[in-house]
């Protein structure tokens, strides 16, 4: 979309809050109403001001709106959604799609000092089809990972791009610092941290087997939905082996800027890590 | 799950009661996040008569005959000091302008608990007793605004609640005992009844015969007074006269149908007089039956309380106590911790600590220290939502930096951050600090400049620390 598309459809929004009462501007003469430096229609304040017409109760409705981001309050223009939030409603899902579809930077990977390896899958569309292949390792990968990383670690972090590439690069560079610092003021062994391309949560079982690590943590991108593509989890297992039951993981999700935010998230799942290794148990046997 | 037993203890100018509750807490996230644990039910257990309170001169309170009380209280409930976990114990209206007041509620705390606290003030008042009347939790219920006037012996505690916040709270010299009554005599009368009298022109004195047609002249402008406090009618000069000293101004206008919930002694009898002019020997329903005529009583909606005469002592009980974010940092074993004066750094003393200027936060400290004439501190700040890793260990380092070189050798070092970072935050105070230090570093609890706190033993397996937030202690 060019500039001079964006500017006449917000100025036709603006128009039409106006119109509708929704908004008013304070003292504005006609020559002022003119476009106003683009404003974004997918953030969260362009968002929260309804675009529904003579609302019955104008509070309760900013009340609801407050307490969700489900796109309600938002009207309609006969039987369609109206522009703003039809266009709103595309650029989360063409977000959503971005974040899986587009690749972590290879320059946020050497500024965190990752190095990167990739699971089985050759490319994004095989990934995408083929979830047993994101979860495997093949050998040579194994073999670098055992020439580059400290083996037998307390505990190997790794991060994972997933289904959202955007989560790592949202996310990676507050947590991993934190989690990496407490685990070593724990006195434990924490291995060396690397990114796994194309990789989903059942690749932790063969770098845990590799590396030989008692526990093993990966950081994952969440599959994006249309209130936020930047979530990401830690699945967590003690002693983890190829066809280990998924009861066994220890999960902690919701980690971005609206849910819990990264760097607590990271102090959080340190202490969780202590506990499995204290209990020599993780998921479901072990005891919060 | 766990169970808190509180304790709520209120000396007020006329009655004195005692309630028992029980405070459930419960983990309400799912078993794939991370923890949140939450008051998810209150209970009342025990709810003690209501006792007058014993009074050894117009200035002195009975400390024997409140402890005695009490006592009696503990032992009727079945109930040993040792085994409340929380509470509060406060001395309202007149009574908290008593002499001994502050002498009492030392030796009272002392007894009825390890960790309940002492709190006072007409603010807090209000707060509390608009808590314990059910106003609070309607506000929330209805997202409306909600009133409660709590209409005691010797003073109206008012206080606003918009969906649960407090927005304007106010208290005055108003209320049933002003005025005493003997045997068709008057015994006493409060400088504040005087006022009232005055300005109507009417000379009542200690002595004269009670006369009910004079003093509902009198129990109406008060009426009158409570509706100007709201907004309801124009603001007179006697208003101000009557406002309890250390109270804040009360600026809210009250639109007509609001809310409004009416507890305190007086509650009871807003309704017409009955034959009886002084059942109590007070104008207590005399005052009741002008509230009932009044403009307030007429033009608001009035909501059934949950709570009347209890309204105070139930929201000390069941109100006071909040408890921390479930991710904190808590190294230190020294609990309870009581009246802890609380420093709150603004947002851009709160920039400064981001930024790594320790030397800025030791002159805060060493100033709020001297101040206050404390050695110890709650360090509260406003937090940020996401903070990048390197500014949350900037801000670490600093808060660490500074509160080592201010505070004492053996104290622990507190901090409180409203945003969910208090657990990043305190593990990396550590990695500065060693494990010489005590860390306590909690978050997501509200606290203003001025406040004390009370912090009680983990819980949880030190997942939380019980608290409570006190708006005032004595002046």
């Amino acid at each position: 979309m060019n500039q001079e598309l964006i500017e006449r459809i917000v100025a036709e929004a603006i128009r039409q809050l106006e119109q509708s009462g929704c908004v008013v501007l304070p003292n504005r003469t006609e020559e002022e109403i003119v476009p106003q430096p683009c404003e974004d229609i997918v953030s969260p304040a362009c968002k929260a001001v309804p675009l529904l017409e003579n609302p019955l109760d104008p509070e309760g409705l900013a009340r609801m709106k407050k307490q969700t981001t489900a796109r309600i309050g938002v009207g309609r223009c006969g039987a369609r959604l109206k522009t703003q939030t039809a266009l709103a409603l595309r650029a989360d899902h063409a977000n959503a799609r971005d974040a899986v579809f587009a690749d972590v930077d290879p320059k946020f990977l050497e500024s965190m000092g990752l190095f990167q390896v990739q699971s089985a899958c050759k490319d994004k569309d095989t990934y995408l089809t083929r979830p047993d292949l994101g979860r495997l390792l093949e050998k040579p990968t194994l073999d670098e990972l055992k020439k580059r990383c400290v083996l037998n670690p307390d505990v190997q972090i790794y991060a994972a791009d997933g289904l959202s590439s955007k989560a790592i690069e949202a996310n990676l560079g507050r947590i991993l610092p934190i989690l990496v610092q407490a685990l070593e003021d724990k006195g434990l062994k924490v291995g060396t941290p690397f990114f796994l391309r194309y990789g989903r949560v059942g690749s932790e079982e063969y770098v845990a087997e590799a590396l030989g690590a008692k526990v093993v943590c990966v950081l994952i991108g969440e599959r994006p939905g249309l209130a936020t593509a930047e979530s990401m989890s830690a699945y967590i297992a003690y002693n983890a082996y190829v066809g280990m039951p998924e009861s066994k993981r220890t999960v902690v999700s919701n980690i971005h800027k609206n849910g819990t935010a990264a760097v607590e998230a990271g102090a959080y799942i340190a202490e969780v890590i202590d506990k499995i290794l204290e209990q020599k148990a993780s998921g479901v046997d072990l005891i919060k | 799950m766990a169970d808190l037993l509180s304790v709520g203890i209120d000396i007020g100018t006329t009655t004195t009661q005692l309630i028992f509750s029980k405070i459930k807490m419960e983990n309400t996230t799912g078993y794939f996040a991370v923890p949140r644990i939450s008051i998810v039910d209150k209970e009342i257990l025990y709810q003690s008569e209501v006792h007058l309170t014993p009074l050894l001169t117009e200035t002195l309170i009975d400390s024997d005959g409140v402890r005695e009380i009490v006592a009696q209280e503990y032992q009727k409930a079945g109930i040993v000091p040792s085994s409340v976990d929380t509470g509060a114990v406060i001395i309202t209206g007149e009574s908290a302008r008593k002499e001994n007041a502050r002498a009492v509620m030392e030796r009272l705390s002392a007894f009825a608990g390890e960790f309940v606290v002492s709190t006072a003030g007409p603010d807090l008042e209000s707060v509390i007793a608009g808590k314990g009347s059910g106003a609070w939790a309607y506000s929330l219920d209805h997202h409306c605004e909600a009133v409660n006037l709590d209409i005691g012996g010797g003073t109206t505690n008012i206080v606003v609640f918009s969906e649960g916040d407090v927005i304007a709270k106010g208290c005055f010299d108003i209320g049933g005992r002003l005025i005493r009554v003997e045997n068709g005599r008057i015994t006493h009368i409060s400088p504040s009844a005087k006022l009232v009298a005055e300005s109507l022109g009417l000379s009542v004195q200690v002595g004269n015969a009670a006369d009910a047609a004079q003093l509902s002249k009198i129990t109406d402008r008060m009426a009158e007074l409570l509706a100007e406090s709201l907004g309801l009618l124009p603001k007179s000069a006697l208003l101000d006269a009557v406002t309890t000293n250390n109270s804040t101004p009360l600026t809210y206008r009250t639109k007509p149908k609001t809310a409004v919930f009416y507890s305190g002694g007086v509650a009871n009898r807003i309704e017409p007089l009955s034959a009886e002019p002084f059942p109590y020997g007070d104008i207590g329903a005399l005052l009741g039956a002008s509230v009932f005529r009044g403009t307030l009583f007429g033009e608001t909606t009035a909501q059934q309380s949950t709570q009347t005469i209890r309204a105070t002592v139930v929201g000390a009980g069941m109100f006071t106590t909040t408890v921390s974010g479930s991710t904190i940092t808590c190294t230190s074993a020294q609990f309870p911790m009581k009246n802890i004066p609380v420093l709150k750094l603004t947002p851009d003393e709160q920039e400064q600590c981001f930024l790594g200027n320790v030397q800025a936060l030791i002159s805060r400290i060493r100033w709020f220290c001297e101040q206050s004439e404390t050695e110890q501190l709650v360090l509260a700040l406003p937090g940020k939502e996401n903070p990048e890793f390197p500014e949350a260990k900037r801000l670490a380092v600093c808060l660490a930096d500074a509160l080592e070189q201010t505070l004492p050798k053996d104290a622990p070092l507190l901090v409180l951050i409203e945003t969910d970072i208090a657990k990043a935050v305190g593990i990396l105070m550590r990695s500065v600090l060693g494990s010489a230090r005590d860390v306590v570093c909690i978050d997501c609890v509200r606290v203003e400049q001025g406040d004390y706190m009370d912090l009680g033993k983990p819980l949880f397996d030190g997942l939380v620390i019980p608290i409570v937030v006190k708006s005032l202690l004595f002046g």
